[in-house]
């Protein structure tokens, strides 16, 4: 699994510390990806993973350490260079929105085409819809196109989002759940569609899970979290019963050796 | 019926109607454009409370003998950026905050003009609006509002679009969303406090509330809702002027019913369509 030589690190984390108003919610957090690696972020409720993901992102500032995104620096308010911004796709955590937002599918995956810079609305309107046509078509969803996005299931929207994300080349895919709201059919078919298309684009991801199975199966290294790295490594290292009862305490480690 | 119609015909000559007309086009197009964004970030009780509190701006004009045309506009600004700071700073909740503020500045409005006496016009005229308070000055500030709204709104559409959806996106993408954020809410106080006259403060959020609805229910396509709730927003105002002229109606009131005219007639189209098989 391990590449010998040169490998391009695409993010960097070092002594990473985030401040939830005058809680430290994540705590002197080092880590590194490098390209074309599939990482997942496991720990307990309120071990800080989306604000981890969340302040790597810049949506919440950072007080201590630095972010390197593609060889850019975060700012610790979150400004970062809109060139990497547009190399980095993001799935909030079961991406609640108002389904009263009169939007068609097109339109929504068509705002992921734009650099979001003040520009007339109908500029590059044909590339704009060649570009989200072949986005949808990658992911098997060219027949919601026209479709509402208030009418969409839970798995079609998930489809709908990875359009969003693939409709310009992305070097960086974080996801935060993703998968939360989807049955278990939805879900491994949306893992097969994930991981087609990681290989076929060459994405390094980003995600944090609960399912440890499926990290097991799909991921290359596993950071265990718990405000701060409580362990990194391959997932037969990382997700040992001793790195598991630290991450979560004994009454998770006994679920899992029953279930 | 003929007598009624040369009446309307004969009212158009009149500079003042003329004036109302070309005043009710362009705040009717500024309020369904800014409104179509309005509802749909929930700040439609926002505008309602801008709406009552700017008589207290209207109240200080006339006790410091200002025109209340002038203060009017700075008055908006620095209450619509006041009460953001608020809302963003206290734990309580949305709705009952925005209902202290707009209820205390009702009451101290109130207080205030009871000391000023009587006001030409009257306190009717300024809860519900006067057709024949629409000046030139006006016209012009509406002109370039409604300028400035569509400029803002054009260029950054897409922008909007993805904070209305999902402002996290958004700020992953490398938005600087206060910024939207306080220019909207700034050009949401301007159109309020610029139709406040034709419309009066009780009736004004009506304005950006109404049509913008009427339009979501007549589409669900982004590119065509916002465009809709702009040209529902100035024909209703067009509409309910005529009417307000013609049979000696307060202008804010006709125009909202109007409004509400459109509303209901899409809302039918909606029950009809929907218990159709197609």
């Amino acid at each position: 699994m391990q590449a010998s030589g040169f490998q391009e690190i695409v993010l960097a984390v070092e002594h990473l510390t985030v401040y939830q108003e005058t809680y430290m919610a994540v705590q002197d957090v080092s880590f590194v990806l490098p390209a074309g690696t599939d990482t997942a972020i496991v720990g307990p409720n309120g071990a800080g993973k989306t604000t981890l993901v969340q302040a790597v992102l810049g949506i919440l500032p950072h007080q201590g350490g630095t972010v390197t995104l593609l060889g850019k620096p975060l700012s610790r308010r979150g400004h970062l260079a809109l060139q990497v911004r547009q190399q980095v796709a993001y799935l909030p955590q079961s991406f609640l929105f108002d389904r009263r937002i009169p939007m068609t599918v097109a339109e929504l995956v068509g705002l992921g085409w734009d650099q979001l810079e003040l520009q007339l609305p109908w500029i590059d309107n044909r590339r704009r819809r060649f570009a989200v046509e072949g986005a949808l078509y990658r992911v098997g969803a060219t027949h919601l196109l026209e479709q509402f996005i208030s009418g969409l299931s839970g798995g079609e929207m998930k489809r709908v989002l990875l359009a969003y994300c693939l409709v310009r080349p992305r070097r960086l895919l974080i996801l935060d759940e993703a998968l939360s709201g989807l049955d278990v059919q939805g879900e491994s078919d949306f893992y097969e569609l994930l991981y087609e298309l990681k290989r076929e684009e060459g994405w390094t991801i980003l995600q944090i899970s609960h399912d440890l199975d499926m990290v097991r199966r799909h991921c290359d290294r596993v950071l265990c979290l718990n405000r701060g790295l409580l362990c990194q490594g391959e997932p037969e290292v990382a997700l040992s019963p001793e790195n598991l009862f630290a991450a979560y305490g004994s009454a998770f480690v006994r679920y899992r050796h029953h279930h | 019926m003929y007598g009624e119609l040369t009446h309307i015909v004969e009212l158009f000559q009149f500079p003042f109607m003329q004036r109302a007309l070309l005043g009710g086009i362009m705040t009717g197009c500024t309020g369904g454009l800014l409104g179509s964004f309005t509802i749909l970030r929930q700040l439609s009780f926002f505008s309602d409370a801008l709406g009552h509190s700017a008589l207290l701006g209207i109240s200080l004009g006339l006790l410091f003998g200002i025109n209340p045309s002038l203060i009017l506009l700075p008055f908006a600004i620095v209450f619509a950026l006041g009460v953001t700071y608020l809302l963003e700073r206290t734990r309580l909740w949305t709705d009952a905050l925005l209902n202290i503020i707009y209820s205390a500045s009702l009451a101290i409005a109130i207080i205030i003009l009871s000391f000023v006496g009587h006001y030409k016009g009257g306190l009717t005229n300024l809860l519900f609006g006067d057709i024949l308070a629409v000046g030139e000055m006006d016209l012009i500030i509406s002109g370039i509002l409604l300028l400035i709204t569509t400029i803002f709104i054009g260029l950054t559409v897409r922008i909007q679009m993805l904070m209305t959806l999902c402002e996290p996106l958004a700020i992953a993408r490398g938005v600087p969303v206060t910024i939207h954020r306080t220019v909207f809410i700034v050009l949401l106080s301007l159109v309020v406090g610029v139709s406040i006259k034709a419309i009066g403060v009780l009736l004004v959020s009506a304005f950006i509330v109404i049509p913008a609805c009427t339009a979501r229910l007549l589409s669900r396509r982004f590119f065509s809702y916002i465009p809709l709730s702009a040209g529902i927003g100035a024909s209703s105002a067009v509409v309910g002027m005529v009417c307000s002229a013609a049979f000696n109606l307060p202008s804010g009131p006709s125009i909202v019913a109007i409004q509400l005219g459109f509303f209901l007639t899409a809302t039918l189209r909606g029950l009809f369509t929907a218990q159709s098989p197609t």
